[in-house]
């Protein structure tokens, strides 16, 4: 693959200088701040009560002022926030460059459209990753300056397994993002595909049918609907990895083979 | 390799849209290659077929003597390009948009970067970021961006867009340079008729996916060349009269034209000529048919 190393560079450039990446870093780091702002309402029901409806949602939301709940919260919102933020900056890795029209700047080029491709799909990898980590690194943090009980290092590591998990099988499906931002030469489609996606997802999981639709599957695996062994089956990560590779290969063969007009 | 860029029969559509329809380009090694064409006329689209960015429908595409495509492959370390408008990377600086550019380019030299900048004479603007840019700055950083590897072939859309009329001029002597010193083959498109007629040692015309027209070097001095144009009221003896005189002319369109210098240098002896022979002149005029006359007959006339 000619001049990886270069596209790698570049497109490492391009999303430390952007503001987007960062803003899903923020937005992203909502996920622990909510959940510890919701401990602190139950572990003071009165003063909670005085606070009406963010009172009612954390106890909906968490039920219970502990380590278990947090976390459960935190996977959660893994989930469900990164199906979105991920997606966010999918399209903005890929549908930027037909937005600002700067994909003809990558077309006649010594570097193949591969490595360029496949740079963009490392940078998306690392940056859903470490955000991933630094929530829950985030969590961490919150969860002890908020004081609540039922700590073990046998929970933080299962914990650590969820909402980890619960990334890695969310990101190898943003490649379907990737591909729709990129044959809808732009931000909206890709927007479009994402909102659809999770709606069909839920769907999917409330028929009893998400072990075999790809994208319940991140969601299931989180214990939103309960215990993962009981939701999914091998088939399920099989089911996951498959349409990955689809959309993967269909990014590539865009990318190298469709008309160019923008 | 006699051509630098070669096309047969290239032809693109898109969906019951013919936008170029069998193409037959030759642009020979060291040419400066005006490409004209009103808007829609398939100008872009041949551009992007040469540098493999469409797959064309029928025909093939050679480009410094390798074929362009499958897959978007071709000698893209000698070809440098600005497609339309010049689209760096917003958040990045001039410097950053360069360095991009040189690395995906496969330069390791970083000093090229910097060199570029002073000669486009970017330098002020190295540092600010590409988003706050003039419109033509920006386009001093598209051309900086398809100058960087010292191309062998530069394919340039609209190479004066936005420019200053001194950035038009340096601009135009930058390219002349690269030409008649470096060996450049330039393939220009524009439809400011007087930047390519300065510039463009032979001309193609597009309208409505076809080539129309190809003008040399012959053709295009013969259009630069000024002319003596005469109307009386007896065409028929009033030549005669002039070829008397050792004057020889045609009669076009209600009028004589006459290239010979030296009625052009003396229009007055002429019309003593005329006055003398009973054919006085109701009109006398050196004229120069320019190229936009010649391309508006062509395009406006075809369907």
């Amino acid at each position: 693959m000619t001049g990886f190393a270069s596209a790698l560079w570049a497109e490492t450039l391009k999303t430390i200088r952007s503001k987007v990446p960062l803003f899903c870093l923020i937005g992203f780091s909502m996920a622990p701040l909510a959940g510890g702002l919701f401990m602190l309402i139950l572990k003071n029901p009165d003063a909670a009560r005085s606070m009406g409806l963010i009172s009612t949602k954390a106890h909906i939301m968490a039920g219970t002022a502990d380590w278990p709940a947090f976390f459960n919260l935190l996977t959660q919102a893994v989930a469900a926030g990164g199906a979105i933020l991920f997606a966010i900056l999918t399209i903005w890795v890929f549908g930027r460059e037909f937005s600002d029209h700067t994909v003809k700047e990558l077309l006649a080029l010594p570097t193949s459209r591969e490595a360029i491709v496949t740079a963009k799909f490392i940078v998306i990898a690392v940056w859903t990753l470490a955000m991933t980590l630094f929530i829950f690194g985030l969590g961490l943090i919150v969860g002890s300056l908020v004081v609540i009980p039922g700590w073990s290092v046998e929970l933080a590591r299962t914990a650590f397994i969820n909402i980890l998990g619960t990334a890695v099988l969310t990101i190898p499906l943003m490649s379907f993002v990737a591909l729709i931002a990129s044959a809808g030469r732009g931000y909206l489609p890709a927007f479009g595909w994402t909102i659809l996606t999770l709606v069909l997802a839920n769907i999917a999981a409330v028929m009893g049918w998400g072990d075999w639709f790809p994208w319940a599957v991140p969601g299931l695996f989180s214990g939103a609907a309960g215990p993962r062994t009981e939701q999914l089956g091998l088939h399920s990560y099989v089911i996951v990895i498959l349409a990955s590779l689809v959309g993967l290969a269909a990014t590539f063969y865009w990318w190298r083979d469709a008309d160019q007009t923008r | 390799m006699e051509f630098a860029i070669e096309t047969n029969g290239l032809t693109k559509r898109f969906g019951n849209v013919t936008a170029v329809a069998s193409v037959n380009l030759r642009v020979k090694c060291g040419e400066i290659y005006g490409f004209l064409g009103l808007n829609g006329a398939g100008k872009t689209t041949t551009i992007r077929a040469l540098l493999g960015m469409i797959c064309p429908n029928a025909g093939d595409v050679k480009v410094l003597g390798q074929t362009v495509g499958p897959h978007g492959r071709g000698p893209w370390s000698k070809v440098g390009h600005l497609v339309e408008s010049p689209s760096p990377y917003p958040e990045l600086s001039v410097r950053e948009n360069l360095d991009v550019a040189r690395r995906l380019h496969g330069i390791p030299n970083s000093k090229v970067v910097d060199e570029m900048i002073e000669r486009l004479a970017l330098a002020s603007y190295a540092n600010q970021k590409a988003g706050t840019l003039s419109t033509g700055n920006l386009q001093r950083l598209g051309l900086a961006r398809a100058l960087l590897h010292e191309p062998d072939l530069l394919v340039l859309d609209e190479p004066a867009n936005g420019l200053d009329p001194a950035g038009v001029i340096e601009i135009r002597e930058l390219l002349r340079t690269l030409a008649h010193e470096k060996g450049v083959t330039i393939f220009m498109s524009s439809h400011i008729l007087t930047e390519v007629d300065r510039l463009a040692t032979r001309i193609g015309i597009i309208h409505k996916g076809r080539l129309i027209e190809e003008l040399d070097t012959d053709k295009l001095e013969k259009l630069r060349s000024k002319r003596l144009e005469v109307r009386t009221r007896n065409l028929e003896a009033a030549q005669s009269g002039l070829q008397r005189f050792g004057y020889e002319s045609i009669i076009q369109d209600g009028t004589i034209l006459i290239d010979d210098a030296r009625a052009i240098e003396h229009p007055d002896v002429i019309a003593q000529i005329l006055v003398k022979g009973g054919t006085p002149p109701t009109r006398l005029a050196v004229e120069q048919q320019n190229l936009e006359e010649h391309f508006m007959q062509l395009t406006g006339g075809v369907q």
